[in-house]
This record gives C-alpha cells, sequence and structure tokens, in this order.
C-alpha cells in the first residue's frame, strides 16, 4: 500500500480538497493556552478564544447528548470555571459507545458561536433583509400576539379567520424538544398543518420497511457477515451505532460489504466490491437479485413458510415479470454475473443483511425500493434475529396526558394531492407549501410557527419557499442561529443551545435499550431560553386572548357556557384544555424525576444524573473491556429476538393497491435513469464533518470544510477545460447556482454530485455566508407518490464554466 | 513512568477527523488548515470510473511517531525537544528559537509551526492535558467512533497495547530509517 502521511503531501494532494481554502478565521485566531486564557470575555461566561485548552484544574463533568445531528450521541461536557472547555465521549450509553464524531467535539463551537441569535428580535425591516430590533422576551411574545406595524399579530389574523385555527401552519425540525413544540403548536393551539424533516427525508424508507415488516428494525451489524449497503453512506454520514460496527469487520475481517453508490465514497474504500449504481435503479437491482434468488430456490422455505403473506403472488409477480440480472445490468450499470454472483452469496451467507439505509428520499420509486429490500432481507430469513434485521425493545416511560382542547372552527389539513398514504400528522412539505402558494388550499394559511428548521435549504426549490414565507401574515421562528429561513421571521426568539438545557428524558429503543438524559452543562448564555421555557411563557401569553376568540366563533363553546358564571367559565376552560399552559407547570427537570422515579426507582435516577444513562442492572452489567470499548448487556440478555411468531412479512400488499400502488414492488419504464446528452443528474449527500446547514456556520468545521464543490468527472472536466477551484454554474429547471468545481474520476461522466447545506444566503450567519452553493435552489420539488415525500435525486442539470 | 505508545488498527479509519477536532479541542490548537497534529492520508483511487481500485484507497492516520530514537531531538540546538519522563518527545516552548532544524529533520513531516506561539507544536499524547490530569487516555483514542487508535504503556504486559502488539501483526512507518517510532500499525 502506498498511502501518503507526510503533511505536506497530504495538503498538496487531492485528499486536501476537504481544507483547500481554509482559513480567514486562523489569521483572527486568539491566542490560547492555560496561562493566556482567563476565559475573560464581557459576561465572563465565554471563553476569549476559539480554542481553548483544557487545564488540569478542577472541572465538572456534566452529562450531555450531542444535537449537532439525529443520533444524541452520549458525551460528558468539561466544565472549567462556568466554562466548556471540551466535550468527551460518555461510555455508558449503548448506542454511541464512547465516541463523538468531528461534528460532535466541534460542538462547543455552536455554543459559543459569535453569530448566535442573543436577544428576542422584533423585523423592522422588509422580509429576508436582516433589519430586526432587539426586544424584552415581553415584547416578543406581545408581537406574536398583537403583532407590530410591520406584521399582524396571531390574534388579529385568528379573528379575521373565524378562529380557524388551521390558518397556522408550523414546522419542527427533529430533537428531543420538538414534541413539546408539537404539543403547543398542534395540539393545544390547535393547528392541523405540520410539517416537519420527515417528508424531506427518510419518510419512505420507513414506511416501506413497516408497511412490509411491521417495524424498521436495526442492523445487527455485529454480528452479521455479509453485508449490502446501497444509498448509505455511513464513513461519511456518520450513524450510531452502524458506522461504529461496520468498519471495524469490514475489509476482510468477518463482514463482506457490498456498496452501490454513484460515487466512490469513504464507505466505497471500505467495501469488497463497489457497484457505480445508475441513481434511481437500486429498485431494478434488489429485482433481479430477488428474481435470481426465486428462480433458484435460494430462499429460506420454512421462514416463508412460517411468516410470509402473499408469497406466492409475490413470486409469481417477481418471476413472471422477468427480472434477470441481464435486464438489470442495463438499467443499472451492474454487470449480470455480478448481480447472480450478489444473489447467490446473500442467501449462503450465514447472516446476511441489505442494509436499511436512512436519509432522504432518492428517487419517485423510493417505497417500492424499500419495500423490495425489505422483501429480499426476508428470503433470507434473517430477521430478528442475531445478526440479522433485529427489532429490539424500549424502556417503557411514562407518558403525559395532554388536555388538548377542541376547535371546532379548525378545518382539517389538505396537503393529500397526488398521495396514496397521507400522513396525518406530518404531511408533505412540498404540497403543503405548493398548494398554498398556487392558492389551492382550501382555506388560507396566514402564519407559520417554526423552530429548528431551515426550510430555505432543507425544502426543494427554495424561491418557492421563499414565495411562501412572503405570503404569510406572521412567521415566527425559535432557533439558535440565523439561518436562512430566520431572516423571514417576524418575531425570533432565540433559543438555548443543547448544552445549556436539560431536555425531556428520552428512552433508545434497540437490542440494549437504554434511558438517557440531557444535562444543562452551563446556564444559557445570553438571554436565551430553553425552549420549554420558551413553550411556556408563549402559552401564558397566548392563553386568554386566543381563547376569547374561540368564545366569540365557536358555537359549541358558546352552548357549552351559556349561562355560566366567570368563575364557572374559568373551570370550563382549564377542564377542557383551553388554558395552554398545563403541560409546563411542571419544569424539565422535576418532570424527568418523576418519570423515572416512578417507573425505576431512586437509584436509576441517581445514576441518570450522574452517568446521563440508566438501564436495568447497568451497574452489574456494565463492565469496561479496554480503553475503548465496554460491555452494556450480557449478550444472553441483549434484545436480539423480540417478535417471534408476531413476525409478518407482508410480500404484498392488496390494500395498497386499491390506492393505486403496486402491491408488489414492480418496475416500470419511467424509472429508467435518464440524462439528456450534455446534462448531468444532480446528486447529493452528507459528509462526516458536516451535518445540515447549521454546521456550515461551525468555526472548527468550517475550518475543515468551508465551502461545498461540485465533483464533476475528470474526462469531462477535461473536455470541458475545466480545473479543481474554478468556478462554475449550475443549472437546473428552477435555479441555478455558481459553485466550484472538482473534477475526479470518483463520478459518473452524467452524474455530479454537491454536499448538502452549503450557500446559506443569510448575511448573519458570517462565517457560511458566501460559502458553496445551496442546493435546494436546484432541485426540482417533485414528489413521491405514496408519501409525498421530496425525491432528492431526480433533477438533471447543465453545468457551464464561468 | 510509563513508556506511552499508540498502535492504529488503521483499516478501521474512515477518515472522519474526529480525531483532529478532539485534538484541537482538548489542546487548545490553533485553527486552520496546516494546523494540526494529527492527520489522516490518503490516497485517491487509481483507474477511471467505473473501475476504480478499491485498495488504493486506503486511509492512513499519523502524527508524530514519538521516536525512541528521534532526529529532531539530536539536532534541537537548544535542547528544546526533550523525552519526558514518559518517553514522550515535547517540545519546550520557552526553549524553542524556531530555528526549524527539527521540522527538517522529522522524517514524518509531523512537526508544524504555531502561529500564535511562533515556536514548533506537534503531538504530545496529550501530556500536559489529559496524562497531567491523571487520565490514561488521549482525546483522539478516546473520541474514534471506529476504534482505531489503543494508546498504552509499551512497558506493561498486561496494558491493551502490549497484548495487541503480540497478538496482531503491526509495523511502523519508514522503519529503515532507524528512528524506532510508537506508532504501530496493525495489519
Ligand atoms: S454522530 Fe456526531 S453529530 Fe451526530 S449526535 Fe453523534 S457526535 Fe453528535
Ligand atoms: S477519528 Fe478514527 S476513524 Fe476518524 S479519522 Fe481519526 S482515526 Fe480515522
Ligand atoms: S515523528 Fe518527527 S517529531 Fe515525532 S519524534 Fe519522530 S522525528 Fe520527532
Amino acid at each position: 500500500m502506498s498511502v501518503e502521511v507526510s503533511r505536506r503531501k497530504f495538503l498538496q494532494g487531492s485528499v486536501a480538497l476537504s481544507v483547500a481554502g481554509a482559513s480567514a478565521i486562523s489569521a483572527t485566531n486568539l491566542f490560547s493556552s492555560e496561562h493566556a486564557s482567563k476565559h475573560q470575555s464581557a459576561n465572563g461566561r465565554i471563553p476569549s478564544t476559539i480554542t481553548t485548552k483544557t487545564s488540569t484544574k478542577e472541572a465538572e463533568n456534566v452529562p450531555f447528548l450531542c444535537g449537532i445531528c439525529v443520533n444524541k450521541c452520549a458525551g460528558f461536557a468539561r466544565v472549567e470555571d462556568g466554562i466548556i472547555t471540551k466535550l468527551n465521549p460518555n461510555p455508558y450509553f449503548p448506542k454511541s459507545r464512547n465516541m463523538l464524531c468531528p461534528r460532535g467535539n466541534a460542538g462547543i463551537q455552536t455554543l459559543y458561536d459569535p453569530d448566535r441569535l442573543k436577544y428576542p428580535m422584533i423585523r423592522i425591516g422588509e422580509r429576508g433583509d436582516g433589519k430586526y430590533k432587539r426586544v424584552t422576551w415581553d415584547e416578543a411574545y406581545e408581537a406574536i400576539l398583537n403583532g407590530t406595524n410591520k406584521f399582524k399579530g396571531i390574534k388579529q389574523i385568528l379573528d379575521e379567520e373565524k378562529d380557524n385555527r388551521a390558518t397556522i401552519g408550523y414546522c419542527n425540525g427533529e430533537g428531543l424538544s420538538k414534541e413539546g413544540f408539537e404539543v403547543l403548536v398542534g395540539e393545544k393551539i390547535g393547528s392541523p398543518n405540520y410539517v416537519d424533516e420527515i417528508s424531506i427525508c427518510l419518510e419512505t424508507t420507513l414506511g416501506g420497511y413497516v408497511n412490509t415488516l411491521g417495524t424498521y428494525g436495526e442492523a445487527d451489524l455485529n454480528n452479521a457477515d455479509y453485508l449490502i449497503i446501497a444509498g448509505a453512506n455511513r464513513a461519511e454520514a456518520i450513524i450510531t451505532p452502524d458506522t461504529m460496527d461496520m468498519f471495524k469487520r469490514s475489509k476482510g475481517r468477518g463482514l463482506k460489504t457490498i456498496v452501490l453508490d454513484p460515487r466512490f465514497t469513504n464507505t466505497s474504500a471500505k467495501a469488497d466490491r463497489w457497484y457505480a449504481v445508475n441513481p434511481g435503479t437500486d429498485l431494478a437491482f434488489v429485482l433481479s437479485l430477488t428474481y435470481v434468488v426465486l428462480k433458484e430456490e435460494l430462499y429460506d422455505k420454512d421462514f416463508v413458510a412460517e411468516h410470509g403473506i402473499g408469497f406466492d403472488e409475490y413470486k409469481n409477480t417477481i418471476l413472471s415479470s422477468k427480472y434477470t440480472p441481464e435486464w438489470a445490468a442495463e438499467i443499472t450499470n451492474i454487470p449480470a454475473k455480478e448481480i447472480y454472483k450478489t444473489a447467490r452469496e446473500f442467501m449462503q451467507a450465514r447472516s446476511p443483511i441489505y442494509y436499511q439505509g436512512r436519509r432522504s428520499v432518492f428517487s419517485k420509486n423510493d417505497f417500492q425500493l424499500r419495500r423490495a429490500m425489505a422483501t429480499f432481507q426476508a428470503l433470507s430469513g434473517n430477521l430478528d434475529k442475531k445478526g440479522g434485521l433485529v427489532y429490539g425493545e424500549k424502556l417503557a416511560l411514562p407518558k403525559e396526558d395532554i388536555n388538548a382542547p377542541i376547535y371546532g372552527q379548525a378545518q382539517p389539513r389538505f396537503d393529500k394531492e397526488g398521495i396514496a398514504i397521507p400522513s396525518q400528522k406530518t404531511g408533505s412539505w412540498i404540497v403543503f407549501r405548493n398548494m398554498v402558494l398556487e392558492g389551492k388550499a382550501p382555506y388560507k394559511v396566514r402564519s407559520m410557527f417554526m423552530r429548528k428548521h431551515n426550510p430555505l435549504a432543507g425544502v426543494p426549490n427554495t424561491k418557492k419557499t421563499v414565495q411562501f414565507l412572503k405570503m404569510m401574515d406572521l412567521n415566527v421562528m425559535i432557533d439558535i442561529l440565523p439561518s436562512d429561513t430566520t431572516m423571514y421571521a417576524d418575531v425570533v426568539l432565540p433559543e438555548a443551545s443543547y448544552l445549556e438545557r436539560t431536555s425531556p428524558v428520552s428512552s433508545y429503543g434497540a437490542t440494549e435499550p437504554a434511558i438517557v438524559q440531557r444535562k444543562a452543562s452551563i446556564a444559557p448564555l445570553y438571554e436565551t431560553k430553553t425552549p420549554e421555557v420558551i413553550y411556556k411563557e408563549l402559552a401564558e401569553k397566548l392563553s386568554k386572548p386566543l381563547w376569547e376568540i374561540t368564545k366569540k366563533y365557536d358555537e359549541d363553546v358558546q352552548d357549552d357556557t351559556e349561562g355560566m358564571s366567570p368563575k364557572e367559565i374559568l373551570a370550563y376552560y382549564k377542564e377542557n384544555g383551553f388554558d395552554l399552559t398545563d403541560p409546563w407547570e411542571k419544569p424539565v427537570e422535576e418532570q424527568n424525576k418523576e418519570k423515572v422515579v416512578s417507573m425505576y426507582g431512586e437509584k436509576a435516577w441517581k445514576i441518570l444524573e450522574e452517568r446521563g444513562v440508566y438501564y436495568p442492572h447497568i451497574e452489574e452489567y456494565h463492565k469496561q473491556l479496554n480503553p475503548n470499548e465496554s460491555e452494556y448487556y450480557p449478550d444472553n440478555k441483549k434484545k436480539y429476538t423480540t417478535q417471534n411468531d408476531k413476525l409478518k412479512v407482508h410480500f404484498t400488499l392488496p390494500n395498497l393497491a386499491k390506492k393505486g400502488v403496486d402491491a408488489v414492488p414492480t418496475w416500470h419504464d419511467d424509472y429508467k435513469f435518464s440524462v439528456p446528452e450534455g446534462q448531468f443528474r444532480l446528486v447529493t449527500g452528507r459528509h462526516a464533518q458536516f451535518t445540515q446547514s447549521g454546521t456550515t456556520n461551525n468555526a472548527m468545521l468550517r475550518d475543515l470544510i468551508p465551502t461545498n464543490y461540485i465533483w464533476i468527472n475528470q474526462r469531462v472536466a477535461d473536455k470541458r477545460g475545466i480545473k479543481f477551484g474554478d468556478k462554475v454554474e449550475v443549472k437546473s429547471n428552477i435555479g441555478k447556482v455558481e459553485i466550484l468545481a472538482y473534477p475526479t474520476e470518483k463520478i459518473a461522466p452524467n452524474q455530479i454530485f454537491m454536499l448538502h447545506g452549503f450557500g446559506g444566503s443569510s448575511e448573519k450567519m458570517e462565517m457560511a455566508y458566501g460559502m458553496g452553493a445551496n442546493d435546494a435552489l436546484l432541485i426540482e420539488d417533485k414528489i413521491e407518490p405514496v408519501y409525498g415525500a421530496a425525491v432528492m435525486h431526480e433533477t438533471n442539470v447543465e453545468i457551464r464554466k464561468v | 513512568m510509563a513508556r506511552y505508545g499508540m498502535a492504529l488498527d488503521y483499516k478501521n479509519c474512515i477518515n472522519c477527523k474526529a480525531c483532529e477536532v478532539a485534538c484541537k479541542e482538548e489542546n487548545g490548537v490553533e485553527l486552520g488548515a496546516e494546523k494540526h497534529r494529527i492527520w489522516v492520508g490518503g490516497n485517491n483511487p487509481e483507474g477511471q470510473w467505473p473501475l476504480l481500485d478499491i485498495a488504493s484507497a486506503a486511509f492512513l492516520p499519523s502524527q508524530c511517531q514519538h521516536c525512541d530514537d528521534a532526529p529532531c531531538e539530536e539536532v534541537c540546538p537548544t535542547h528544546a525537544t526533550y523525552y519526558d519522563e514518559n518517553g514522550v518527545v515535547r517540545v519546550n516552548a520557552d526553549k524553542c528559537i524556531l530555528c526549524s532544524y527539527c521540522m527538517n529533520a522529522c522524517p514524518y513531516d509531523a512537526r508544524y509551526v504555531d502561529d500564535r506561539t511562533m515556536t514548533v507544536d506537534k503531538c504530545t499524547f496529550c501530556s500536559d492535558t489529559r496524562l497531567a490530569r491523571g487520565e490514561t487516555t488521549t482525546a483522539c483514542q478516546n473520541t474514534c467512533p471506529t476504534k482505531v487508535r489503543t494508546f498504552g504503556d509499551l512497558d506493561d504486559p498486561e496494558s491493551e497495547i502490549s497484548e495487541l502488539l503480540r497478538t496482531r501483526e503491526h509495523f511502523s512507518l519508514k522503519s529503515h530509517l532507524g528512528t524506532n517510532p510508537k506508532l504501530f500499525y496493525l495489519t
């Protein structure tokens, strides 16, 4: 092996891509050492330097859960003199087992980001221009209620809409305090129009598996021996514990790994075989694997007989459709003999896994792809057992009863057009937005309540999202950073970051279930508040005035309260949930304690407080094996097998057929990969040092990846005279961006790739601003037909050197 | 006293750079593309799409090798570079005059200039942070998602690293130079 190890060569080489262009910030970087860094700052709570050397002084170690991506890895924050100087991994959590990824390590920079939202603000300029004035929290709540001369308040809007609560839309990205926001705006204020990340993320993956196997499951990669991984890039888009398990046994060490990816990624570099599949054609690949297995009768017949439903129809359909490897080869760009080999190897393996994947919907056929993957996995019989897809268990936590009021005037949600299984709770971002925008909604949506969500970067077709937000009479944003979307808010409420708040206790279900708690490492900086405090205070502010509007328009309420004394009305208001504040009567800390003590006792609570993690017998079970690894549950106590007889595999879905969805995964010719001559298919993805649009402003991560590049095939680039670092224009049907070029052989001649999350338009995120390009400006707003989820990889673009 | 070394199960490495970030946060290392005590070397795969040679795309984490016979130490005119009691090769910033002899002498290119102090800096095995606090881990080893790194006392036959070096084949970089590195790559 001739890997270049020297620092200089490393920087000159093409791997320097990720650091090329760094870094303006090092020039302004301040001196930092044990002596010099006295952590001086305006209020003494912010370190005076970007990186802070840890010292040998007494420090507190506070258990936290990382909040940068969805994983919630557990860690301990080292707090010295009220400053967080280091985040270390927490060895007690079986899911993240003593690891923090680069983003997790750089979490300190989120907290101390100079661009953070620091005070409540009210818009005084035009939407998008970033002109705000600093106000008190009460003035901000007041503006949400009554508006200003620049925008209307919720009271006025609801009055004009005669208490139709559906006029308020709301959205929230993934995280531990999301549920509280759903309770506030959905259950208590009464809006049905909720959109979250799922319809721009992994909705079809979950749906495909749940409809087929009853649950999504977890890949037991520690014990598997054969892995097909497609549509997931675990080396660069890190998910715990899968990433941790996968690469310790790849490369001839027990886990044979087959990677399908249009690009050669860091995951491909770990593969035994890498297939450069055409984007959007994975379904043809799985169908042809299935064809081989059915034709050659390689499947686990006993398993299928015991757990399968609708197998014969499935088998007949697949076989009569002639999904041969030869057929698939032409569509997928994977040679037929490789498909035969893979199908046979998979079925011969002891514990094979076709990795379920995550993240976004790639193509219109994504639901069927996931169904086909799940059924193919089932053919091996490797389900609900060690080394297969396992279901695990969850440790119970009590749920609060929400006293949700009923608003007679609230209209139902409407974003169901063209969707087979419309989601009642989370809807479809694209359909919702587009219907409002095009005036197709049956009533007006006039306000967006948003939290921790940046649809301008996440939802395809940014221009439309901007127009949509501009149509609103009132936009409210609760967030940590001044994102692109925040710039369209009328009222901005600054939230405490994940290191400054105790979050609702949470249960992690798996083969080694555990309960975890995030504790506040330090008090909220500036004037930020924790989400739960914000929910409570906002609820207090809105409660009575909104109730007055309900009384005015809701005939049921009028009938009910007819002839009541004011005191009785007040009792009615409370009893029927119109008092919005009750879910937050007790602070989070108290609620957590009550929940845990009621289920597991005082001792469990003490352990959770100290370690951030609890599971029954933790003290007996948890063993440190070596400097890096621990054992959590003894092997015979792990929940590998939990379904037994309950396990059902729905090979066909006749009920969905009634809704126009193929009952058996089927290939249609319009799924074929096709890119007009001279154009390119746009593929996007994540990176280990980078998650979503929020991390672009992180000083440490930005230092590693300051911008995104467009990957373009080397030979194509040569022909077009495009060299590394050249600026190119990328243009789709809906928009164009400029971005720097990275010519490479790691991508096909008719495809391009860019990292998601860059190209922020908010000038208030100073480090991220002007760096790279936003893929959401290019990606067309197509939906897949089962859930209405956004299709991310079906946009063709043209490129031109500028 | 210990004799600290590190074994790297480098085939696990996914080039995520958690180690680099952890090191920078732990030790207050300067930001900047060239300012790092540890890095991961790598190559682009050879060949043309789609026929790329997977094996040619390996990742190799690297840093100061803490040579037992360190050329950097030999050439340092002010004795700023020294072996501490744990066999860790250290730089005394107060003595460093930035003559850069050590930077040229080091065959592993492990040293760089810290622009704030205008002295040479490099990996210290977290000697003045974690080890000084009595911890026996380094920041990079502790955080690594795929557990590439095992840090420990080479003189202690019971230590994990000694066990690994006894039972697994390994090599060191540029061993022909006779520097006797204390970084071991497990095969
Ligand atoms: S994977 Fe990384 S960013 Fe995500 S939660 Fe874990 S440490 Fe944080
Ligand atoms: S943290 Fe581990 S896997 Fe990541 S780059 Fe460093 S050594 Fe490699
Ligand atoms: S690797 Fe270089 S800096 Fe480190 S001890 Fe050896 S010669 Fe000195």
